[in-house]
């Protein structure tokens, strides 16, 4: 049995890479990934602490967190779709009219 | 008593006179001229019954009403404002029917006559304000009137000029005048007003209350005060250093001119000295500042007199002069009393009439030969002998010609109206600088302002009246309306000072008790040389008869010599004029150039200091220093918002960086203090 620090560790790591991508990849893509492993990252922790305190309620939200991701690639992947309608990429950087 | 009643229609009917002129006038014979005529005929009938019922109980007419708070309005008629009544009424009520006859050619008539009428009211309510304030408002209706008449023919440049001249040269002196009548307000109420809890209804700037309670304002109070006022009164009369406006008020009509000159406007500002005389004796700083104002505008305004060619300029400059005369009169005051006020009155009135007369001639000749230049006059006795003689008539008074010392024979003083009250001023002067200040500087402007003007008075004369004709123009006497006023006008400057010298005198001496101006003068520190025990008339005989004769003989030398000068000048022409009259000769060019005025007033006061220095730098000021900070704040904040608004870039990857290096410095913040 490893000690739930391991599983928090993996976890942290995971949520950085998420955050890095999140932060400097520019197609529309990759972000949504990004924010995937962002939501992994969580629900290893649900499931680490879940398994460490020998309680279900973590299971349940990680159920949860999983249908709530499903729900939210469906929505963006929807709304990029409509954008590489209209500009023919997916670049997040080229979407800047709501500025100044 | 029944005149009682009705002397508030002596304003009230001019008032209507306007209303009805301009709103029938153009329907009307002679556009409705008649109307003013009547109006000013029936105020100049009460004038006289007020003032008859005035001289027999000796009791002035008081009328008052309440108005609000402690002010009223009123009608106060005693000798002072008697006497000026009658000559207002009388004189304008010549020059209206004059205008008649004057105006006849002139489209506008009923704008004319409206606003004489106007003019007219104006100056009745001056004369009849029993307080302070209504004297004010009426004040300024005068100069209201004068704006709208010098500008009569407004179409003509000069003349809105001047007329916009004459209005902001005397608003300067009204500005002072309402600024004295603010300090007198608070001073009656700070010092009086705690004084007068007793009485029923007090109105703190009506003139008999503020006489009684001169004692209780500071003196230096009433200094400043009165300063202030004789700043309203140099404005109205034309006196040093704003008579500038006086000179080109002649672009109006002629008959305006004499208006102005004669019956209402100047004489407002002598009037409202006369009028606060008992304020002024407890102020004999104030009254030595009136003196020397005036003894100087006499001489000066006669000096630039002597060179003038528009016939209506010598006038006018004549009347700055004699103006100036009534002034020092008021400002001899300080020895001799209530005296003073008849000396300067008396001469007020000798003036209104052949100053009236006077211009009316000139306006006679304008309206025949059509030319102002007297260069293109001459030799117009022969065509117009009427005007001719009036006019000799009337020069005689202002020049001041008589028969000196026959009074000790006849019992009163024999000459024209002029020789009567000029030389009483200036015998008034004498005997100031011989028995009280020895000052000789007054006289010696009386005696030489004298003779200038006799040299101007016939320099006119000669120059319009003899020698040949130099236009080829058909000259013709005026119609009956205009030579009849005229002679009126004429027979009055003759003989009117002769016939009423000391009854004039000892009625308007009387406006105010001599013991009240003797303690009051005491109270300015300056107490009277004589004492009135033995009524005014005893006091004008004691002036009269400690002079020497030499001192008597004085005025009428300078009035004969000056006509006599101007006789071998301009008639015999012994003397070229041109010798004398060109621009080579200094003393000629700077009167002919009036003393530099228009350069002084106009290119260095106006635009010079007015314009350039007070005007630009103010405007400085204000755009670069008050518009610089509200600019500068409002340019910081658009600058400020230029840069903060770069933040919003539109990409969602530089918000979630935002958020997550805030959650991080939150984060760390929270764990250096141990939260977490």
């Amino acid at each position: 049995m490893l000690p739930v620090s391991y599983y928090l560790i993996v976890a942290a790591i995971v949520f950085c890479i998420g955050v890095y991508g999140v932060m400097t990849l520019r197609s529309g893509i990759m972000i949504m990934m990004c924010i995937e492993l962002m939501l992994n990252a969580a629900n290893i922790n649900l499931i680490a602490f879940a398994s460490h305190f020998s309680q279900v309620n973590g299971h349940v939200f990680v159920l949860f967190s999983i249908a709530l991701a499903a729900a939210e690639a469906a929505i963006g992947f929807a709304i990029l779709m409509s954008i590489f309608r209209s500009k023919n990429n997916v670049n997040i950087d080229n979407i800047n009219i709501l500025r100044w | 008593m029944a005149v009682d009643n009705i002397v508030y229609l002596i304003p009230a009917l001019p008032v209507l006179a306007f209303v009805l002129t301009l709103a029938f006038g153009k329907k009307l014979p002679s556009g409705g001229g008649y109307i003013p005529i009547l109006a000013i005929a029936i105020s100049c009938i009460i004038s006289i019954l007020a003032f008859l019922q005035i001289n027999e109980t000796g009791i002035p007419i008081e009328v008052s009403a309440h108005w609000f708070s402690v002010l009223n309005v009123g009608i106060l008629i005693d000798p002072l404002a008697s006497v000026m009544l009658l000559m207002v009424t009388f004189v304008s009520l010549l020059i209206h029917i004059y205008a008649i006859g004057y105006m006849a050619h002139d489209p506008a008539k009923p704008r004319y006559f409206a606003e004489t009428a106007l003019f007219t009211a104006a100056m009745l309510g001056v004369v009849l304000a029993d307080n302070i304030l209504q004297f004010f408002i009426a004040w300024e209706l005068v100069g209201l009137c004068s704006y709208l008449l010098i500008g009569f023919w407004f179409r003509k440049p000069t003349a809105a000029a001047a007329g916009k001249k004459a209005f902001l040269t005397t608003r300067v002196g009204d500005v002072l005048f309402l600024a004295g009548i603010v300090i007198l307000f608070f001073n009656m109420r700070e010092h009086v007003l705690p004084h007068l809890t007793g009485h029923e209804t007090v109105y703190l700037l009506q003139f008999s209350t503020i006489f009684e309670n001169i004692h209780h304002i500071p003196s230096g109070q009433l200094t400043i005060i009165t300063l202030l006022f004789f700043g309203g009164a140099v404005g109205k009369s034309g006196q040093f250093p704003l008579h500038v406006w006086l000179p080109d008020a002649m672009e109006g009509p002629t008959t305006v001119s004499a208006l102005i000159h004669a019956a209402t406007m100047v004489t407002a500002g002598v009037y409202l000295v006369a009028r606060t005389f008992p304020m002024f004796i407890a102020a004999p700083d104030s009254l030595m500042v009136v003196a020397y104002v005036g003894g100087f505008t006499a001489l000066f305004a006669s000096t630039m007199g002597l060179v003038m060619n528009d016939i209506k300029r010598v006038l006018a400059f004549s009347t700055i002069s004699q103006l100036g005369y009534m002034m020092l009169a008021l400002g001899m005051g300080s020895v001799i009393g209530a005296a003073a006020v008849g000396f300067a009155m008396f001469h007020l009135i000798n003036h209104a009439f052949f100053k009236a007369c006077l211009f009316l001639c000139a306006g006679s000749v304008i309206h025949s030969t059509g030319t102002n230049d007297l260069r293109e006059m001459g030799g117009l006795m022969s065509k117009m002998k009427i005007t001719g003689i009036t006019m000799l008539f009337a020069s005689l008074a202002l020049a001041g010609i008589g028969i000196p010392f026959i009074n000790k024979i006849v019992g009163f003083p024999v000459g024209t109206s002029g020789f009567v009250s000029k030389d009483a001023i200036i015998l008034d002067a004498t005997y100031v600088f011989a028995h009280a200040s020895h000052d000789w500087i007054p006289f010696a402007f009386g005696i030489l302002a004298a003779l200038l003007t006799a040299i101007y008075t016939f320099r006119l004369w000669f120059m319009a009246f003899t020698g040949k004709p130099r236009q080829d123009r058909h000259p013709h006497e005026s119609p009956a309306t205009m030579t009849g006023v005229l002679s009126i006008l004429a027979i009055f400057a003759l003989i009117f000072g002769m016939l009423t010298f000391v009854p004039f005198l000892d009625f308007v001496g009387n406006t105010y008790d001599p013991h009240e101006i003797e303690y009051l003068a005491g109270l300015g520190g300056n107490p009277l040389l004589e004492h009135h025990e033995h009524g005014i008339e005893h006091e004008i005989h004691h002036i009269v008869d400690t002079a020497s004769p030499i001192i008597i003989l004085l005025p009428v030398i300078a009035g004969v010599g000056g006509l006599l000068l101007a006789w071998v000048i301009y008639n015999r022409r012994w003397i070229s004029v041109a010798s004398i009259g060109n621009m080579r000769n200094p003393l000629f060019a700077i009167l002919a150039k009036r003393y530099y005025q228009h350069e002084i007033f106009i290119e260095l006061i106006s635009l010079k200091f007015t314009y350039g220095v007070l005007a630009l730098t103010s405007e400085f000021s204000d755009r670069k220093i008050v518009d610089g900070i509200i600019d500068g704040i409002s340019s910081f904040i658009i600058g400020g918002a230029e840069v903060l608004k770069k933040i919003q870039t539109g990409v969602v990857q530089n918000y979630a960086t935002a958020t997550v290096l805030g959650v991080g410095l939150i984060a760390l913040i929270l764990s250096f203090r141990g939260v977490i």
